[in-house]
């Protein structure tokens, strides 16, 4: 869609209506594999709606187009929302999203650069997507380019000491093409966040390795855009938006249950979360 | 036979030849981890300092970052010691270089315990069988600075991940400028008929130490440089071997899961022949002298020499 010619209430519109088909797709894919992590992928559904169907500055057509916005889901086990943004996008045609963690997949448990369209780099072990993530940046600035990078974290992966390494080194090299989201749902597989291993204040500790910390509502669409906006326009320091979310956001029966991190739902669940998805106004609590 | 002393480590021969083709060729881009003073990659910073990313004390981040500058296939040079290259930021180097298998090249210095003043924390003996195993990964151990500059050029012309085993001090030089090196070459540095010893590194010098006090003794064996770790010259050895009947391994590495457990089951599968090897044996060495430490530690030429006339009574029984 051509956003100049919109409003942001016109875009906000159209991507709460995209989300829905993100999620829906989602709970599709997990239903039909009987196997993934639905929580994670719809916590992070509605900043992977805003980066794919509005600010990504990509070409479906051809994915290794060399000036693109580079994107990583450094939590690779939420890659059914990252599925389902590229088929939308016709990265790869929709029917592919049934064969989700099947043998001989294009889509593949966790993602694969070598086997999807549109993964820019593998992920799935936590923790090294912001270091993938500051690789890339120097790349971008080494041919002197302004495409940007864009890394969703979770926000248990970030108790990965690695993460600080990566933090560290961005803003050593001044790394303003370089945007971490961290998707804060405040579970991770074992529990709460801030009883597994407490992180807070994580935008503190990101303003301490001198980042650029913007904090927003993760649902709440046009605060999304406002602050992916503004993050481009940040020069010489790495930028981090911590989007609060709910794990499982848009499915009553999921949101903030930790069993639901690496879970497949039933029939009857799948049909209840269907349901809801496509009743929801989206409007945010 | 005579050898002449180094002048310069092949770390650092490997550094030079690395500062020499930045200018040949200007895309590939080196990554340090803040010992560029020791793996001399320092030289190619202060050359082109654009193209020179110094990581600080962080492996794993220096790893993982390296395989995003090459997502798009640019060759990048990964400078650390052994033990840190392959042990801190193994998974790295596995998850995101080698399984998307991505133009990595890794500068691995202090290889097996050449650095044995410095302790076991330094001495990388396990680096040959960590890094062998990972598929998409190429590995070679240039035995000499000569070995050394012509296998950058090789690591580098090589697509994919290439891990090159270097080592912390001098010691002498085996080939001349006509020498060339190839993946999957090796060089036979000496014939002989009774037993065939292969080797890589360091310990090619203690093989040849050892050729020429059994050649005193009438015994003559054939030195196999296995440069090339993976893959390797399965030609060159069965010819040997075919010639031979008796192979020895040895190798400043452990036993297990080197180079040693890699020609055994060749032999099992191809040309079954009298057979050992030589390597630390299921232990780690400790400070000290280098050649005390593989003295101790049973890869000197004082070993092999033992070894081989094992083989030669157990042939001719």
């Amino acid at each position: 869609m051509d956003k100049k010619s919109q409003n942001i209430e016109e875009r906000v519109q159209y991507l709460k209506e995209k989300a829905k088909e993100v999620r829906k797709n989602i709970i599709d894919m997990i239903f039909t594999a009987q196997s993934g992590h639905p929580g994670g992928a719809l916590s992070a559904a509605d900043v992977m709606t805003a980066l794919y169907f509005d600010i990504l500055k990509i070409d479906p057509k051809n994915p290794r187009w060399p000036d693109r916005d580079r994107f990583i889901l450094s939590k690779g086990h939420a890659c059914p929302v990252w599925y389902s943004c590229l088929a939308m996008r016709g990265y790869f045609p929709m029917k592919e999203l049934k064969t989700l963690r099947k043998f001989e997949s294009i889509l593949q448990g966790h993602p694969d650069m070598l086997k999807t369209p549109g993964v820019d780099i593998t992920t799935g072990s936590l923790g090294h997507g912001l270091s993938l993530g500051v690789g890339m940046a120097l790349e971008g600035k080494l041919v002197k380019k302004n495409y940007h990078i864009y890394v969703i974290l979770g926000d248990g992966e970030i108790n990965e000491g690695q993460i600080w390494e990566a933090a560290a080194s961005a803003s050593k090299y001044e790394l303003d093409n370089l945007i971490a989201i961290v998707d804060k749902n405040k579970l991770q597989m074992d529990g709460l966040t801030n009883k597994v291993m407490p992180m807070d204040p994580i935008d503190e500790k990101f303003k301490a390795f001198n980042w650029h910390v913007i904090t927003i509502n993760g649902h709440n669409m046009k605060a999304i855009l406002i602050a992916l906006e503004k993050a481009k326009k940040i020069k010489s320091k790495p930028v981090c938006i911590i989007a609060n979310t709910v794990k499982g956001k848009g499915v009553s029966f999921m949101e903030n249950i930790r069993e639901w991190h690496g879970k497949a739902p039933n029939k009857q669940e799948y049909k209840k979360a269907i349901r809801e998805i496509e009743g929801s106004n989206n409007e945010v609590k | 036979m005579k050898l002449s002393k180094a002048d310069i480590a092949t770390r650092q021969a490997f550094s030079e030849r690395m500062l020499e083709y930045g200018a040949i060729d200007k895309d590939f881009v080196v990554f340090e981890a803040d010992i560029g003073y020791s793996t001399f990659s320092y030289l190619f910073g202060d050359a082109y300092p654009e193209r020179y990313f110094n990581m600080g004390i962080a492996e794993s981040n220096t790893m993982a970052a390296a395989a995003g500058m090459a997502a798009d296939g640019r060759t990048v040079i990964v400078c650390s010691y052994g033990v840190f290259i392959t042990m801190r930021a193994f998974e790295a180097m596995r998850t995101f270089i080698c399984y998307p298998n991505l133009n990595v090249k890794f500068l691995s210095s202090h290889g097996g315990v050449t650095p044995a003043i410095d302790g076991v924390t330094h001495q990388a003996t396990e680096d040959i069988g960590i890094t062998t195993l990972l598929p998409n990964m190429k590995v070679l151990v240039p035995a000499d600075t000569e070995a050394a500059k012509k296998m950058f050029d090789v690591a580098v012309k090589t697509p994919g991940p290439v891990f090159v085993r270097l080592m912390r001090d001098p010691l002498f030089n085996i080939y001349s400028k006509e020498d060339t090196f190839e993946l999957k070459g090796s060089k036979i540095i000496r014939e002989g008929k009774d037993v065939t010893v292969v080797t890589y590194g360091d310990i090619v010098f203690q093989a040849l130490e050892a050729a020429d006090e059994l050649e005193k003794e009438n015994v003559s064996i054939e030195i196999i440089d296995m440069y090339s770790i993976k893959p390797f010259d399965k030609k060159n050895l069965l010819n040997s071997i075919s010639k031979t009947e008796a192979l020895l391994v040895v190798e400043d590495h452990q036993k297990r899961n080197g180079l040693g457990y890699e020609l055994s089951n060749f032999c099992i599968k191809n040309k079954p022949v009298i057979f050992d090897n030589l390597g630390l044996n299921d232990t780690f060495a400790e400070s000290g002298n280098y050649y005390k430490v593989i003295d101790k530690y049973g890869i000197s030429k004082k070993h092999i020499l033992n070894k081989t006339k094992e083989l030669v009574s157990k042939k001719r029984k």
